[in-house]
């Protein structure tokens, strides 16, 4: 695709990314095909490759209004998109620009900048975000409806294994996850137990800094970032084999840690190695020998998995934790549109309301098309999305392997 | 060619009465991603995009612009490659995205009722269930709009066996320019009157604006086997096709790649294609498992004698899907290659394709640019994509002048100008060379019978004879030059 | 096969100016084998079968180029020679001249301007769907060609598919491309008894069989099926038909080979059946879903006016085309028709008024004119054949 940037844009680490990304696309529309907001819309402004237009528009100094930020706001960031694309645009990385640039273009209402902050001042710190989910429950009778199903059962996290092995991975704690579902990680330690291996947790990590990074604040983000890698960096020199993460958007997140910071010359090779080490749970599980899992026969039988969009098109991981499950005795039901993505993505949930909705509809319509026992997933974020409306339990696929 | 601003007001005035104001686009920002479709070249902004969603709206649409004469153009998933669906500057585009519903599948007379925004794949996976799928499969089926295809008369890898998008539907319901509702064609295999269910595939929204549709679907074969045979001369897999049509076989696809396309490909689909050979060719059969196997035996003995060095025959529906997704993948996937490409659609018969492939090399070396070749070597529809870079000064004028070299080419050993992707607004010079002014005439004469002020689509797709005139492009018939009237430039 | 190699179209190209400047329309003719086919109406007869000959043919193309007025028998046998066929096997309905003596004059022109196409349409597709090209006299005298030689083509409006079944309303065919297929090795009918409801629930359950079926009739409470392949794998659909009906069907008998097969489906194709010649009442074909269920208002008509209980229905293309003798009124065959989704048109045996076809919807019908008058404006072409007014 042509491109007319200016020069001193041109010039900056961004402007040449956003290049090569727009020269890559040829314009030929299979991304739209698997947007679940243009599926939805039918408004070549609500897909991938009016966004596209939308952010080489803005790239180039055209005038740009609210109209344009929507645009942008709407997409999920699910990276479906990816997927389908045959030129192998990283859609992903460009409207990360997009969106960087058109917050300092436009001005939001007061109203839309204060539910950002406040997601943004909440969300990434876990104590913070673990007392108002307490309270919440406490008092959840008490709030509307919108906010009293966003809030979870009070769940137990249950025990850590008091074990140590001579192999040794890292754990992100995350900031969210702990509050409201904080068994995840401790069945993790628990399966990964009983395979040998020890999970370190350091005290300093928190938030992978996915939060900001979506809704345009890259600084803050980078500061997560950063406070990561320093509390990961001992450990790893220690011999850390890997940093496993439990919930698939925080790992295409620290994922892109290498790609963040490849123009700081204190981090850059330090981002370079986590992003090595960085590993979903399934990918750890899915190179061990799980012998040692066998364990006494189970009631549940029939399950829909949910594959997170940041685990298929994030990640590109597919397959793997359906042949981990299958393996294991599942019986995964068919779930048409798996591709797409069930309307979480992350804040997208809070801050595009009607559009998440639809796609919660339509995903959960699709999950319990076959009756499943349970419905089965990889992300907190779609975790607690999907149980809003979900009459059977919505888990992570880890507890199968832990019992 | 522009709207004067009173007319544009009452326009806007009226769409805004008709559809809420979310689906009537009108500001440069939101109007900029409809400047072009799949063919990126060539850009202009329309007066508005209208989006609506049922047909009675459709038609108050229709009428608003054919009363205030605006020009309207119609556009699916603007995944065409001719741009057709290019904005007229002075007329609006009527987007179908938003009919995106399968009303209903008849699974006795094996048929199914879809809206026009409705994606080609959409209807296949639809259909899916009941063993049933629907043939034509353009290479942007995931993407293009089922009215698009329509509207173009599209075909895709397995039109030899299974015919293009004219002998896949049954009826089809339009909204004519005065805002009549017609339904033409039946779900019969055939219709008093004329044919004008026919007339109205591949017009490329010129004659009326299609708002429903009835395809034809057929069983899923029992079985298929693709088989993928590298030759190490262009010329020696050209020759195969003509060999396994004299055996009398016709496959459901037969495709072929050159180099530079199978390099592209196989980096997004890596199907394991042989990056070292010249060109490969991809051959579908299906059918029943007995008659399956008795044409395998043909196929592979052919190729062999025609000098294949290597045959794979892929049996899992797996490893099938794989091979075709670096077919289907291959123009996107040249992106790869190159920022930009531009991809000719000329049909050429089949005993002509070695020629025409070296001819194609020889432009290429002149013109300093490029070239990928992928195409249905089964009906001789070539696609060679030239690549290019828009950001350089020239190239894409280059470009231009390399297709237009290989259309004429086309035209002159016997074929057409475009075999799937339609005239539109690229092709509309090459038209001259392949139709005398008195065929173009014709073609005038129909288009006003169902449009006399020209506004649905104008400009694309059939050049006037002055157009032709100034392009000194003349089709010469007889030795006469035609219409001497005319003043030439 | 010698085809004779004759290009009249200069001659032709004159007869029309002459109509033009003289204000004449035009009847044109070419084997007179359809000329039950429409409207009556007078006009001074063009004609096109000297007009013959094969203007370019290359077996490996799958695509033959032949002068309009070539006769169809002629045609096939050149194709047989090289193993093809023409994919909708149009019928060669016969001429019977003054002596009351038959000629077999069908020619390719007039299959294509009537698009009527034989047993092996609802398997291999229609003459509609086998064109590729056309070369023409407009309305303005001109010789113009449309579409091309190759399979795919969609360069301008598609004026050669238009030309089928319009009868020679819209220009004069001179030339016809057409898509060609490879010849099957063998025939083989397969018969076995059942009713009309029976016959089309088998025929109903056939459509996703993928048997290799080229034709299929049901008439007098038999079904018969041709099936079109090689040898081994004629034995092998055989046992599968069987197998199918046994499971499927279990009320009816097995299929049996039967040997009378080429003679039978040349009679169906060409309407020397018993069926379409034995009978003084009028004979309608209905066009229908082929999912239709039998329609039997029309039989018990004819038995209230207690005709004699001769096979009155058959049915052809696995539902979708029927062939009936009916006293019934025209309206009511048509609404009858039309309430099943199909349409009616009136065969043999009509009185002198009446029409062909069913009437258009009158917006359609206005589309018709407007179209026949852009394309003929003179109006000289065949006029009120197709309808009255067009």
């Amino acid at each position: 695709m042509k491109t007319e940037f200016s020069p001193t844009f041109l010039n900056t680490p961004d402007g040449k990314l956003a290049n090569e990304i727009l020269r890559t696309c040829v314009h030929c529309g299979f991304c739209n095909a698997t947007c679940p907001t243009y599926q939805l819309l039918g408004d070549e402004n609500d897909g991938p490759r009016g966004r596209i237009y939308l952010i080489k528009q803005v790239l180039e100094d055209k005038p740009v209004t609210q109209a344009t930020r929507t645009h942008l706001d709407r997409c999920l960031t699910c990276r479906n998109c990816e997927t389908t694309c045959p030129s192998g645009v990283e859609y992903g990385k460009l409207i990360d620009i997009g969106r960087k640039v058109v917050e300092e273009k436009t001005t939001r209402g007061f109203k839309e900048k204060m539910t950002r902050k406040a997601l943004l001042s909440l969300l990434p710190y876990q104590k913070r975000f673990t007392s108002t989910i307490k309270l919440g429950q406490i008092f959840k009778p008490l709030l509307p409806k919108i906010l009293s199903k966003k809030i979870p059962k009070n769940i137990k996290a249950g025990n850590y294994p008091s074990s140590t092995h001579s192999r040794q991975m890292i754990i992100l704690e995350g900031c969210v996850q702990p509050a409201l579902s904080p068994d995840i990680n401790a069945a993790t330690a628990r399966v990964l137990d009983r395979l040998g291996i020890s999970l370190i947790r350091p005290k300093n990590a928190g938030c992978c800094g996915a939060v900001n990074q979506h809704l345009s604040d890259e600084e803050k983000a980078l500061d997560f970032v950063k406070q990561n890698i320093d509390a990961w960096w001992e450990h790893i020199q220690n011999g850390a084999e890997a940093i496993i993460i439990t919930a698939s958007g925080c790992g295409a997140m620290v994922k892109d840690y290498a790609h963040l910071l490849r123009d700081d010359k204190d981090y850059a090779d330090k981002a370079k190695k986590v992003t090595e080490l960085c590993k979903d749970i399934s990918e750890v599980i899915s190179k061990e020998d799980l012998t040692p899992l066998q364990t006494q026969q189970r009631q549940t039988k029939n399950i829909s998995w949910h594959p997170p969009c940041t685990l298929q098109h994030g990640q590109k991981i597919n397959g793997v934790v359906e042949k981990i499950l299958t393996d294991k005795g599942y019986n995964l039901l068919p779930v048409n549109d798996s591709h797409l993505c069930c309307g979480s993505a992350g804040t997208y949930s809070i801050l595009q309301a009607e559009i998440s909705q639809q796609l919660q509809a339509n995903k959960i319509k699709h999950l319990t098309k076959h009756q499943p026992e349970m419905i089965v997933t990889g992300n907190i974020g779609c975790q607690t999305h999907l149980q809003e409306v979900s009459d059977v339990p919505v888990v992570h696929w880890i507890h199968l392997l832990d019992n | 060619m522009h709207l004067d601003s009173n007319t544009q007001n009452t326009l806007l005035d009226q769409l805004s009465q008709i559809v809420s104001s979310e689906y009537l686009l009108t500001t440069t920002e939101a109007l900029t991603p409809y400047e072009c479709d799949g063919l990126s070249a060539y850009q202009r902004l329309p007066v508005a995009v209208v989006l609506p969603d049922n047909i009675e709206q459709v038609q108050k649409i229709v009428q608003a612009c054919s009363n205030l004469k605006v020009p309207i153009v119609a556009r699916g998933a603007g995944t065409g490659l001719s741009g057709g669906a290019l904005p007229h500057e002075g007329g609006i585009i009527l987007g179908l995205s938003r009919f995106n519903k399968i009303l209903s599948i008849d699974t006795n007379n094996l048929t199914a009722v879809v809206q026009p925004g409705v994606r080609n794949l959409a209807i296949t996976e639809a259909a899916r269930p009941y063993g049933l799928y629907y043939a034509p499969d353009p290479s942007s089926q995931i993407a293009c709009s089922i009215g698009g295809n329509v509207a173009e008369n599209a075909g895709g890898v397995h039109c030899l066996k299974y015919g293009l998008t004219v002998q896949n539907i049954q009826q089809i319901k339009i909204v004519t320019i005065n805002g009549t509702l017609l339904t033409l064609g039946s779900e019969t295999f055939d219709t008093p009157g004329y044919d004008l269910l026919a007339l109205m595939t591949g017009s490329e929204g010129m004659l009326g604006i299609i708002v429903e549709i009835v395809v034809k679907l057929l069983p899923k074969p029992h079985a298929v086997k693709v088989l993928m045979a590298s030759f190490d001369k262009v010329e020696e897999a050209g020759n195969a096709v003509a060999d396994i049509i004299a055996e009398g076989i016709i496959p459901a696809g037969l495709e072929m790649m050159d180099k530079p396309a199978i390099h592209a490909a196989e980096a997004f689909a890596k199907a394991n294609y042989p990056l070292d050979a010249a060109a490969i060719l991809l051959c579908e059969l299906d059918g029943d498992e007995d008659q399956l196997e008795e044409q395998v035996i043909v196929v592979e003995k052919t190729l062999k004698k025609a000098k294949a060095n290597n045959i794979v025959i892929a049996t899992s529906a797996e490893e099938q899907a794989k091979l075709w997704a670096g077919r289907k993948s291959a123009f996107p996937a040249v992106g790869r290659l190159s920022p930009d490409y531009y991809c000719m659609d000329g049909t050429i018969p089949r005993k002509q394709i070695a020629h025409v492939l070296q001819k194609i090399s020889e432009f290429s070396d002149h013109h300093g640019l490029l070239v990928a070749n992928v195409f249905h070597a089964g009906d001789g529809n070539l696609h060679p994509l030239i690549l290019y870079d828009a950001n350089k000064e020239g190239e894409l004028k280059t470009a231009e002048r390399f297709g237009a070299d290989i259309l004429e080419l086309c035209v002159e050993v016997g074929g057409t100008i475009t075999g799937e992707h339609g005239v539109g607004h690229e092709k509309i010079d090459q038209m001259c060379v392949q139709f005398s002014p008195a065929e173009l005439t014709q073609f005038f004469a129909v288009k006003s019978a169902f449009d006399p002020d020209s506004l649905l689509n104008p400009g694309k797709a059939i050049p006037t004879l002055h157009r032709c005139a100034e392009l000194g492009a003349m089709h010469v018939h007889n030795g006469e030059l035609p219409h001497p009237e005319i003043p030439r430039f | 096969m010698k085809i004779k190699d004759n290009d009249i179209s200069t001659s032709l190209q004159q007869q029309v100016k002459s109509a033009i400047n003289d204000k004449k329309s035009l009847c044109i003719q070419g084997g007179k084998s359809k000329l039950f086919f429409g409207n009556r109406f007078d006009a001074e007869l063009l004609d096109l079968s000297q007009h013959t000959g094969i203007i370019s043919y290359e077996p490996t193309e799958l695509c033959i180029t032949v002068r309009a007025g070539t006769k169809l028998s002629e045609l096939e046998a050149l194709l047989a020679e090289n193993n093809q066929i023409l994919p909708f096997e149009p019928p060669h309905y016969l001429f019977t001249d003054k002596d009351g003596t038959t000629h077999n004059t069908a020619t390719i022109g007039g299959a294509i301007a009537t698009g009527i196409s034989g047993p092996r349409r609802a398997y291999t597709g229609s003459a509609r769907d086998a064109i590729l090209g056309v070369e023409i006299i407009n309305g303005d005298g001109e010789i113009v060609s449309f579409g091309g030689q190759v399979m795919k083509n969609v360069a301008g409006y598609d004026l050669s598919r238009l030309m089928v079944r319009s009868q020679g309303t819209l220009g004069i065919l001179l030339s016809v491309s057409i898509k060609l297929l490879p010849k099957p090795a063998n025939d083989l009918t397969l018969s076995f008894d059942a009713t009309q409801d029976q016959a089309l629930a088998v025929f109903q359950a056939l459509r996703v069989q993928q048997l290799p079926i080229t034709a299929s009739v049901w008439y007098n409470n038999t079904v018969s099926l041709r099936l079109s392949a090689s040898e081994l794998i004629l034995k092998t659909s055989h046992t599968r038909l069987n197998t199918f009906l046994n499971d499927k069907f279990p009320a009816l008998s097995s299929a049996k080979a039967d040997n009378k097969s080429t003679s039978f489906w040349q009679e169906i194709r060409d309407h020397t059946h018993p069926f379409f010649t034995l009978t003084d009442k009028p004979v309608w074909r209905l066009s229908l879903p082929p999912a239709t269920q039998s329609i039997s208002q029309i039989d018990d008509a004819i038995a209230q006016k207690g005709d004699a209980p001769e096979p009155s229905q058959l049915i052809e293309w696995g539902g979708a085309q029927r062939w009936i003798h009916s006293r019934t009124p025209a309206n009511i065959i048509h609404n009858l028709a039309q309430s099943h989704g199909g349409y009616a048109s009136f065969f043999y045996n009509k009185g002198a008024d009446d029409e062909t076809f069913p009437a258009l919807a009158p917006e359609l019908f206005k589309i018709h004119q407007q179209l026949k008058r852009k394309m003929d404006p003179h109006g000289i072409f065949n006029p009120n054949k197709m309808y009255q007014g067009l």
